[in-house]
């Protein structure tokens, strides 16, 4: 998992992406207890973003390090990470306030904040975010004024009332 | 037929041994969380990996005798 945070970390160094934090499961597990995955999801900001989003530049980026696109997901150093270009509101504003985190006390990373994972979660809204949500309720440390926040500016107040625990 | 509202002591100890069992993972390192889903990927591969074509085992090194890794 070092040498896949190593190279994320190198790809925004080289200016290949403006910023990144990871999401999903492998960011609820910063907060709650681990969960099954089989990919790690890499939201991103791309430098130069203009009205087409494109992942090219740093699908060929990864390609020249030696990594492989395989369907939706590019095998950095044995783990399929899928890279997602923050497509709304809330995953711009959960990318620019991800939380730089320390991976094996060495290597940072940044990962989304727990109260962004709960709205994105809201706003995905499937069963498994359902019970993603129920975990965060029971296990993290939330700052429920924080969260509100979130809510409201995105309009999910109306869901996490009924979602909550 | 006992309900969520009417469990016998038992059982209630039971939950909330389970509960008291999510909270402690969700304390772990984050190294131990990922060696624990690397192991759940192992257990679960065989299951899967006939319908569901995600289904992997990540390649990565996670002994035990790194930095924030317990031995189980």
């Amino acid at each position: 998992m070092e040498k896949v945070l190593q190279t994320l970390n190198s790809l925004v160094e080289d200016g290949v992406l403006g910023q990144y934090a990871i999401g999903g499961a492998m960011a609820a597990m910063f907060y709650a207890e681990p969960v099954m995955t089989f990919d790690l999801d890499v939201f991103v900001v791309l430098p130069h973003q203009g009205l087409l989003i494109t992942l090219t530049p740093l699908y060929d980026a990864l390609q020249k390090r030696g990594y492989e696109a395989q369907g939706e997901c590019v095998n950095i150093e044995g783990v399929p990470v899928q890279f997602l270009p923050a497509y709304n509101p809330l995953l711009e504003e959960a990318l620019k306030e991800a939380e730089e985190k320390l991976y094996q006390e060495q290597i940072p990373t940044w990962v989304l904040r727990v109260e962004h994972l709960i709205a994105i979660c809201l706003q995905t809204g499937r069963e498994k975010d359902k019970d993603r949500v129920r975990h965060f309720c029971n296990e993290a440390q939330i700052n429920m004024e924080y969260l509100q926040g979130i809510l409201k500016q995105h309009g999910l107040e109306e869901k996490w009332l009924l979602w909550k625990i | 037929m006992a309900t969520m509202e009417n469990l016998t002591p038992e059982i209630q100890h039971i939950f909330d041994a389970k509960e008291k069992r999510r909270k402690d993972l969700a304390a772990l390192p984050i190294a131990e969380k990922v060696r624990m889903v690397v192991q759940m990927q192992r257990m679960a591969y065989p299951i899967l990996k006939d319908r569901d074509p995600r289904a992997c085992i990540w390649k990565i090194d996670v002994s035990e005798n790194k930095k924030g890794c317990k031995t189980p």
